[in-house]
């Protein structure tokens, strides 16, 4: 299906080779046209996936809430702040259709990976190919000086589309109102496309491809977290945070409730800034540079071995991704009253959930496990560095000193380790910290603390299947990614898929503190399985041949 | 002597392509060593085998005695790598990769390290991702030169560097040389090969095709004599009667002829037999060495056999 949407695109596009190469946007179809053959499959993989996905969960949602009362219970309960914090503005809570579950529930989780999809592929074709001198040879063809930006930008949002279409057919196979279901990808898509847009005046400011998706996905991390105080704070996206940010303006239209269009135009203004002001930045620098200038650095090292120099290479990165974990615990824990309260004030609810603390034990259980799966991203995006190093040659050059392939990978392994678990911890304890003086009990920052420790061995699970990807079966190593998703999904929403279906994550097996009790038999077992996977992938990694 | 590098019978092939068929190359200690072959010959999967971050699928390589794929650390103590296509981290300055460089090895001596800097004239303080080509390989070439190793691994070292560093890394590899060290030195630049090589290994498809010092694989290769004569004649009658006399060719008062190694010491026997007034006679650069062994590819390119 997927496929066919990109032939469509093709087809639709004049001929390039009739077109006479003139003008600023000379070169523009060609260049659209390499740029969308070398994405067919990263796009195809996301469509799928994204696409298959919402299915499974869209259907399995409609046979868990069949029944009206069912969804009315779920409505009172996602009305909390600390689910409205992870859903949508809660439209449609008075009668929780099947329609309005899915656009408060789902499409903040649509809207999401689209919008990393839309940040990396922006990324990949405005700065890299600059990065790696690909951009030289193509300039010096009859190509106007736009037309690489303008294809580049063109291309990430044809992936985004061809993703959205297919979200739309599987959404057209469900029972939900096609026309609301329109309404809502067109809004998945806008964010992406906002996002997208903003990434590429991030290009233009930095010389590198790293940087400026790291901006874009900071800007991403800040979307979220903006929406996420305003549907707190105004339900139905009344408060000021949500207006600043595009998941705010993309859930306002309140698909298959109000089905209204309108917010999009703010979407569609935000990119046509961002569009223009990339548009002025390419104008106003020179190839190969930023706006932001190089400086001149030490001339002598006091980079201290394979750690030092892997925390050199991380540090950015472990920084970034350490502060939307702590910083999201944070909030997490400052929301812990809100859920008593709410919890408090509704009989009805008490009746389902149990008394106020299981209530909020419930509820960390859940974001804790959340938080872990963000670490596990990072432990992703660790060892794939390391691969990054094999693949461009800096491997070899380090493997030719007396460095053993062991120690090489494994600096690199124990830095990832070392840096999930503080970020776990420092969030547990901060979200602990929060939960502490909005509960005032100071008893909560042990739990919590305790909460977030006993998720590491899930996330050095996450590290050892990377580790033994990269030692055991290196050109898989895209694979990691679907496993962090599968992890993800199958924390996140493991109620509304079919039983079984969580057997591969580790979270499944760790006990759910506070809620649960704790099981030290399963941590240990956990662990003992990350240790088994860490040892083969570098057991592996010594018995291949390297690459690069 | 004893081989610093004894590579037997290497196969390593990547999926159907055969980079490596039956390779045999022997450096021996001490010396510079031209290793040479066009794009693909399999050249860098040598020196990557060499190293220990491929593994042969056949055959035997020893590296200063050892098995480089079962003990690469201690053999990488005692040799230092160049590679032809360096990368670097975009981050650290030229600076601080060196001496990170030298800290994994364990150590560098600062003062050789300050020297080759400054012969080759390297910022050490701009960072990687701001360097040309050329400077990235300086770093490479720093950071292998201030190790005090016995054996270099060079790959392609010189490429990228402009032609006044490329007389500077001629003269470091000869002061390298002096000292003892090995050098296994790769490079398509034949005038530096021929300039630095005592022996010269040539590699074709994943086989050696020859090898030897200069001057053997020079006597393989036609000398190109002009001699101006008086008898021109009687030279031609004379010089047609040899063995080993190609293209011969004669005007009013000159000879040209070109003549096999073998056939050197008849011909000028001949010409001074027939009153030689002038002579000019042009040795085989290791070009025309290289070129014979390719001199199918070169007809197929048409471009005739020289």
């Amino acid at each position: 299906m997927t496929t066919t949407t990109v032939r469509r695109t093709r087809a639709a596009r004049p001929d390039p080779r009739r077109a006479t190469p003139h003008g600023p946007l000379a070169g523009t179809g060609r260049l659209l046209r390499l740029a969308l053959r070398t994405d067919r499959w990263t796009t195809g993989i996301w469509a799928v996936a994204v696409a298959g996905l919402t299915q499974v969960s869209v259907v399995a949602l409609a046979e868990l809430y069949a029944d009206p009362g069912e969804r009315e219970a779920r409505a009172a309960l996602i009305a909390s702040p600390a689910a409205t914090a992870l859903a949508g503005p809660g439209f449609g809570l008075d009668d929780y259709t099947f329609g309005a579950m899915t656009a408060n529930e789902l499409a903040l989780w649509l809207m999401v990976p689209v919008g990393i999809m839309g940040v990396l592929a922006v990324s990949r074709h405005l700065r890299a190919p600059e990065e790696d001198g690909r951009l030289e040879i193509v300039r010096s063809q009859p190509v106007g000086r736009p037309a690489p930006v303008v294809a580049g930008l063109l291309a990430a949002a044809g992936g985004v589309l061809v993703v959205g279409v297919a979200l739309l057919a599987a959404l057209l196979t469900t029972d939900l109102d096609p026309a609301g279901s329109v309404l809502m990808v067109a809004s998945v898509v806008a964010v992406a496309l906002v996002l997208a847009s903003a990434t590429a005046v991030a290009a233009q400011l930095t010389t590198h491809a790293r940087t400026s998706s790291a901006i874009g996905m900071a800007l991403l991390g800040l979307a979220f977290v903006l929406r996420a105080v305003g549907d707190v704070q105004g339900p139905r996206s009344t408060s000021v945070w949500t207006w600043l940010s595009p998941f705010g303006w993309s859930q306002a239209t309140a698909p298959y409730t109000l089905d209204r269009w309108w917010p999009l135009a703010v979407g569609v203004a935000a990119v046509a800034l961002n569009v223009g002001v990339a548009a002025v930045l390419v104008r106003r620098r020179d190839l190969g540079t930023g706006l932001l200038p190089e400086r001149l650095g030490p001339a002598r090292g006091r980079v201290g071995g394979l750690v030092g120099l892997t925390w050199r290479r991380q540090r950015t990165s472990v920084l970034a991704w350490g502060a939307g974990v702590v910083g999201t615990g944070a909030l997490i824990g400052l929301l812990a009253s809100a859920v008593v309260d709410f919890v408090a004030e509704g009989a009805e609810l008490s009746a389902i959930l149990g008394d106020v603390d299981d209530a909020v034990a419930a509820v960390f259980g859940l974001y804790t496990v959340f938080l872990a799966v963000v670490a596990a991203a990072y432990v992703g995006t660790a060892v794939g560095a390391a691969r990054a190093e094999e693949r461009s040659g800096r491997a070899a050059g380090l493997l030719a000193l007396p460095v053993s392939r062991v120690r090489w990978l494994g600096a690199q392994v124990a830095l990832a380790a070392v840096a999930a678990s503080v970020m776990m911890l420092l969030a547990g304890a901060v979200m602990g910290a929060g939960a502490a003086v909005t509960l005032d009990d100071a008893s909560q920052v042990g739990r919590l603390l305790g909460a977030a420790a006993v998720t590491l061995p899930g996330v050095l699970v996450v590290l050892g299947v990377a580790t033994a990807v990269l030692g055991l079966a290196p050109r898989a190593a895209g694979a990691v990614w679907l496993y962090v998703a599968y992890v993800g999904t199958v924390g996140m929403f493991a109620a509304l898929l079919p039983d079984g279906a969580d057997a591969l994550s580790p979270f499944t097996y760790l006990p759910a503190l506070p809620a649960e009790p704790m099981d030290w038999p399963a941590v240990a077992a956990v662990s003992a399985v990350a240790a088994v996977l860490v040892t083969a992938g570098l057991a592996g990694v010594r018995q291949r041949d390297l690459d690069g | 002597m004893t081989d610093a590098i004894a590579v037997q019978g290497l196969v390593k092939t990547f999926g159907r392509t055969r980079a490596l068929d039956g390779l045999d190359l022997h450096v021996r200690t001490g010396e510079v060593h031209g290793f040479l072959g066009p794009n693909g010959a399999g050249k860098s999967t040598t020196i990557r085998v060499l190293l220990g971050l491929l593994r042969a699928d056949a055959g035997q390589a020893l590296l200063l005695g050892g098995d480089p794929w079962h003990d690469p650390v201690t053999l990488h103590r005692r040799l230092a790598y160049v590679p032809g296509d360096v990368t670097l981290w975009p981050q650290l300055t030229g600076g601080e990769t060196i001496d990170l460089l030298g800290r994994l090895r364990g150590g560098l001596d600062p003062h050789r390290r300050d020297a080759l800097v400054e012969r080759f004239e390297l910022d050490t303080r701009v960072r990687a991702r701001a360097y040309s080509k050329g400077n990235r390989q300086k770093v490479a070439l720093v950071a292998a030169l201030a190790a005090d190793v016995e054996l270099l691994l060079m790959d392609e070292p010189t490429s990228g560097l402009d032609p006044l560093m490329g007389a500077v890394f001629q003269e470091v590899v000869r002061e390298a040389a002096a000292d003892g060290r090995t050098v296994l030195l790769s490079s398509h630049v034949l005038a530096e090969v021929e300039a630095l090589a005592d022996r010269v290994t040539i590699i074709r498809r994943g086989r050696a095709v020859s090898t030897g010092t200069l001057d053997d694989l020079r006597g393989l290769t036609r000398t190109t004599v002009v001699a101006g004569l008086a008898d021109v004649p009687g030279a031609r009658d004379a010089l047609a009667a040899l063995d080993g006399v190609h293209h011969l060719r004669v005007d009013d008062a000159h000879v040209t002829l070109a003549a096999d190694g073998a056939a050197l010491d008849a011909v000028l026997a001949t010409l001074a037999a027939r009153g030689v007034r002038s002579v000019v006679a042009h040795p085989p650069t290791l070009e025309d060495v290289f070129l014979r062994e390719y001199g199918d590819e070169l007809a197929t390119l048409g471009l005739g056999e020289r």
